[in-house]
């Protein structure tokens, strides 16, 4: 039987543009959705309820994102805090044609090859995910809490340059974030500017 | 002005020799040609110099302002200058707004930009050498998709008892300067009210603004693609802008850069009022 929740949901999904006339604001519950991911698999965001999650906007091809790969700077984290049961959702929101686009097969043969380790890569390239969230860059994190609340908005590190040679001396707000939440206190830089290309939307 | 092929092919050469050297004022990158400029033909001691880098790009190709918007990265520079020279700050000409998507906009420059600074020059200086001025500058260069680079400029300039301008170049200067954005005229005054949302910009210019566009200088503060909704008044305009949702924390202060159709472009440092509880 067709389930009407899920319906609903799909269908904010598709109307992820009406959406992002919303705030997707640091402290507000975090827009569900349900996409599918590169091994076409159904993935909800209320499926993880009582986890944290991380979410990635991700584009192969972008100078920003080959910084953290080619270093395996996001490799370590997507290893290190799912270890810890947080759930790592990579987002692809590219459109057919731009830079980034990739089929799931050449998704998962990336993966593959970077070494790279997230929970799952929910293949967006309609942009509906992107514009519900928001998503400006690549990369651009989100935390969203066990509550469903979203509890980090913006970079990965307070260095917003393409050079590897920068991570070494960046703080990761990312991985602070989570120590933080996960630890039980308050995130105290919950939203910073995002770096990186532009999210390569269909519109 | 002929060149056979085989000029042509030398001259390709030489400038390719000449951008993969350090030392040159000039180098040929991906999209564009970057060079610095100096608006004088010399130094004279205790005076300054005007520097700046200049930015050729393809068409379709732009480089960013100093708040790049949602996306993108300024172009950062790095001084190599004598002892006792000292190195300003870039003063930025007016940015155009870019739109990579509906949902995002983005700060910079098309076609050209020169980035102009002034050098101090201390008062007593040797006028046997020339003066040796060198750059490190790292830009991103995007179009669809987005290229960094960098590259190793490098000027001399003579001594002289005065400094004079070199007619080549300090067109380009005065053009650009003209770009900069001024101070406000001082019977104008801006301030700030801010609500749940948005801020409003209020202008008291003596006169009505029916148009006007607002660039803020610090991300995360406004909502960059939101449209800027421009009520005129007689005395003015009150500027209607979306806050971003990075914005947590309130603002004691709003500083940017207003455009306004035929006017020079004006700094903006206005107090925010916070709402009334």
């Amino acid at each position: 039987m067709k389930n009407p929740r899920r319906s609903i949901l799909q269908a904010c999904a598709l109307l992820g543009l009406i959406a992002s006339a919303f705030a997707v604001k640091v402290g507000d519950p975090a827009p569900g959705f349900t996409a599918v991911d590169s091994n076409g698999k159904q993935q909800r965001l209320s499926d993880y309820k009582g986890k944290f999650v991380v979410l990635e906007w991700h584009n192969q091809g972008c100078p920003y994102t080959k910084k953290h790969y080619e270093s395996g700077n996001m490799q370590r984290l997507q290893k290190e805090w799912t270890a810890k049961g947080v759930v790592w959702l990579t987002v692809i929101s590219s459109a057919p044609g731009t830079q980034g686009f990739v089929t799931p097969s050449q998704e998962n043969d990336y993966l593959k090859t970077m070494n790279a380790a997230p929970t799952a890569v929910l293949m967006d390239p309609g942009g509906s995910l992107g514009h519900l969230y928001a998503a400006k860059t690549t990369p651009h994190m989100f935390i969203v809490d066990p509550n469903g609340t979203l509890i980090y908005n913006g970079a990965i590190d307070d260095h917003p340059t393409s050079d590897q040679g920068d991570i070494a001396g960046s703080k990761n707000y990312v991985s602070t974030a989570l120590q933080q939440a996960t630890g039980g206190k308050p995130v105290t830089e919950a939203a910073t500017r995002p770096y990186g290309c532009s999210v390569k939307y269909k519109d | 002005m002929v060149f056979t092929p085989r000029i042509r092919r030398t001259a390709w050469l030489l400038i390719v020799l000449a951008s993969s050297v350090a030392g040159f004022p000039q180098t040929n990158a991906q999209h564009a040609r970057v060079e610095l400029l100096a608006r004088q033909k010399s130094v004279a001691a205790g005076s300054g110099v005007q520097l700046g880098v200049y930015f050729i790009l393809e068409k379709g190709w732009h480089i960013y302002w100093i708040n790049p918007g949602d996306s993108g990265q300024p172009p950062s520079f790095k001084w190599h200058l004598p002892a006792g020279f000292t190195a300003g700050e870039i003063q930025w000409p007016r940015p155009e707004r870019m739109q990579p998507s509906k949902a995002l906009t983005d700060y910079g420059y098309h076609d050209e930009a020169l980035l102009p600074l002034t050098v101090r020059v201390p008062p007593s200086i040797s006028n046997r050498m020339p003066v040796e001025f060198g750059v490190e500058v790292k830009w991103l260069i995007c179009r669809e998709v987005c290229i960094p680079e960098r590259a190793e400029l490098r000027l001399s300039l003579p001594v002289a008892a005065t400094a004079s301008a070199d007619p080549q170049h300090a067109p380009l200067f005065a053009k650009t300067m003209k770009l900069v954005p001024q101070p406000l005229p001082r019977a104008w005054k801006a301030s700030v009210t801010s609500s749940k949302d948005r801020f409003a910009l209020t202008i008291r210019a003596g006169k009505p603004i029916t148009e006007a566009e607002f660039f803020p200088l610090d991300p995360g503060q406004i909502d960059n693609p939101a449209p800027q909704n421009l009520q005129p008044s007689h005395t003015g305009a009150t500027l209607i802008l979306k806050k971003s949702d990075q914005l947590l924390k309130p603002i004691t202060r709003l500083r940017g850069v207003l455009v306004i159709p035929g006017s020079p472009a004006y700094r903006i440092e206005a107090p925010v009022r916070q709402p009334l509880q």
